[in-house]
């Protein structure tokens, strides 16, 4: 399955500016995983993550030409989905927003090992939800997304300093919970 | 909020090896790397493309849009045809249909490829690109603003190979493209691009 | 017999003269005679003359001086002859062909090391090597380490990827880094991949038809 294709980013970009829309779809393949995993993180369900991405992706096609640096198209992606989830999330209130779905249910196959993963799951993602937006990006963006200090400041717009404070104190929250659950 | 040992962000922050820290601090690392793993395992959504690409290709509203919709609208209305009008209208269709007229774009040889140069140049009046596939000569191949958005365009049949290239913008600025990931001194002080044409046929 | 051999003699000048023709008007006429027994130079020891001639060219066109343009093409002529000797020190026979200086020269022109530029050379015994040239050094500008390039794209030859299929492999390479891996994932990940790489695509068909030649050169 053809899921990257073999043109670089700034290839991508070039030609769906010079003409061939279609090639946007490779753009959407190659990152829409990352992407929906961090919106739907951000926004703690599913539906609204895909909502969120797809008019994400709708919005980057359309603003494509002022994509300064297409070599940094990746960076560009999750700054636009980035604010798209905190615009949602500043219309509604953080209560608001459903816990994903379901919790997670264990399917009959399941080992234990799973069903104690599956409730973790359900554990670190409750206290996810607890930090305010801003500390969540700063956590997901770094250790979920991988992305460096540098690649997070131009995604938020924020300084390092500050971008690192949000991820210590991300960590401190989220282990308090995952400790005092033991 | 409890503020947590230093060294645990140290180690998460790659500044420390994990090695250094007790037994006790060392399981906090790894409950929050474990936690990480299980944020970091992949959705099983489906794709968004199919989603994505209707929404590009459907035209923004607009007043052709509206007048679309009008005519979409169903109508009733009487026509009252002869026969031989008719098969005169089908017969105008069929050869529309089923003799080409010209053909698209021009005839592409075995080893001649395409080369798409864009640029952002807002306020230009004028963008070509110039390089080692026309001898450098300014002037033969003219990128297109057809938008009047600021974005040049050119799209060229070119013998396959690799060139060096720049843009010359209102005939005298000489400006690489900032597009291209190829990048060489071109010993005058500045860099020229590079762009490797591919067979078209492949 | 002879017929050949007084061709071959007739070729060195008249590359030369079309050379000289080529010049007049498009570079400061101060600059021609240098110019001129630069060209000359490369043509008595069997180098290629269009890689001078372009460089020339491009000088006139962004209007700089005669000596400038000189000394540019002079460093370009040291450039060949650096490309002919690595060329046979990494085992071609000479005379090596015009093609292969020029892609070797480019080659050492985008900063690969002279030893990376060798081990392709040798990894790949019949031209043309223009792909794999510029997959290697594609891979280095993207701050790939390039013994590590070559040895990926040498893999890749190995797993019989030829020509344009290289740069399919420098593609996805750095592809995996623009998805967030590092350098050393990207380039194990593809290896792992080999000779799967995806394909670059095709031009569509509506690139096809916005296509154009550029205009003929003014007589």
């Amino acid at each position: 399955m053809d899921v990257t294709g073999a043109s670089s980013d700034a290839e991508v970009v070039a030609r769906v500016l010079g003409g061939d829309r279609e090639a946007f779809g490779l753009v959407v393949r190659r990152y829409e995983a990352g992407l929906l995993r961090f919106a739907a993180r951000m926004l703690g369900s599913r539906d609204a993550a895909a909502d969120a991405v797809a008019e994400s992706f709708v919005r980057a096609y359309r603003h494509l030409a002022s994509c300064r640096e297409p070599t940094r198209l990746r960076t560009w992606l999750y700054r636009i989905v980035a604010n798209r989830c905190k615009s949602h999330l500043a219309r509604r209130p953080i209560a608001d927003v459903s816990l994903d779905e379901a919790p997670p249910v264990a399917d009959p196959s399941d080992t234990e090992v799973a069903l104690e993963r599956a409730e973790q799951l359900a554990l670190v993602r409750r206290a996810l939800v607890r930090l305010s937006p801003e500390k969540r990006e700063a956590f997901l963006l770094k250790h979920v997304e991988g992305l460096s200090y540098e690649e997070m400041a131009a995604v938020t717009g924020e300084r390092i300093p500050t971008l690192k404070m949000r991820v210590h104190r991300a960590r401190e929250a989220l282990l308090q919970v995952l400790e005092d659950h033991e | 909020m409890n503020a947590i040992d230093p060294r645990i962000h140290q180690v998460l922050d790659g500044e420390l090896a994990p090695g250094a820290l007790s037994t006790e601090l060392r399981r906090s690392v790894e409950r929050l790397v474990t936690a990480v793993a299980l944020l970091a395992a992949p959705l099983p959504l489906p794709s968004l493309e199919p989603r994505v690409m209707a929404l590009i290709r459907r035209p923004v509203p607009s007043r052709a849009r509206r007048l679309l919709r009008w005519l979409a609208t169903p109508r009733s209305v009487t026509f009252r045809v002869r026969p031989v009008w008719s098969l005169a209208f089908a017969a105008v269709v069929a050869m529309l249909t089923l003799v080409p007229i010209g053909h698209e774009g021009p005839d592409i040889g075995e080893h001649e490829g395409i080369a798409q140069f864009v640029g952002r140049f807002p306020g230009a009046q004028s963008v070509h690109v110039v390089g080692s596939f026309n001898d450098w000569r300014p002037g033969s191949i003219a990128l297109e603003d057809v938008d009047q958005d600021g974005l040049w365009r050119a799209t060229v049949v070119l013998p396959t190979g690799a060139y060096e290239y720049m843009f010359v913008v209102d005939g005298e600025r000489w400006v690489p493209d900032h597009l291209a990931e190829r990048l060489v001194s071109d010993e005058f002080g500045r860099e020229n691009s590079i762009v490797i044409v591919r067979p078209a046929r492949r | 017999m002879r017929l050949w051999l007084g061709l071959a003699l007739l070729a060195g000048p008249l590359a030369a003269q079309s050379a000289r023709a080529r010049l007049e008007g498009r570079v400061p006429g101060a600059a021609v005679p240098a110019l001129d027994s630069l060209v000359q130079q490369a043509v008595a020891e069997g180098l290629p003359t269009e890689p001078l001639i372009q460089k020339a060219l491009e000088g006139g066109a962004k209007q700089v001086t005669a000596p400038r343009i000189v000394a540019a093409v002079q460093l370009s002529l040291g450039q060949l002859r650096a490309a002919r000797d690595l060329l046979i020190r990494a085992g071609d026979e000479p005379p090596v062909t015009p093609g292969e200086v020029t892609t070797v020269a480019w080659a050492l022109r985008r900063d690969l090391p002279a030893p990376v530029v060798e081990r392709v050379v040798a990894a790949l015994p019949r031209p043309p090597r223009a792909s794999a040239m510029h997959a290697v050094a594609d891979l280095a500008a993207h701050r790939f380490d390039p013994d590590s390039a070559a040895d990926l794209i040498i893999a890749a030859i190995g797993r019989g990827l030829v020509r344009e299929r290289l740069l399919d492999v420098s593609a996805a390479a750095a592809h995996e880094l623009q998805r967030g891996h590092t350098h050393a994932e990207a380039l194990a990940l593809v290896r792992q991949a080999l000779p799967n790489v995806p394909a670059s695509p095709k031009p569509t068909r509506s690139a096809v038809a916005r296509a154009r030649r550029p205009a003929a050169p003014p007589p």
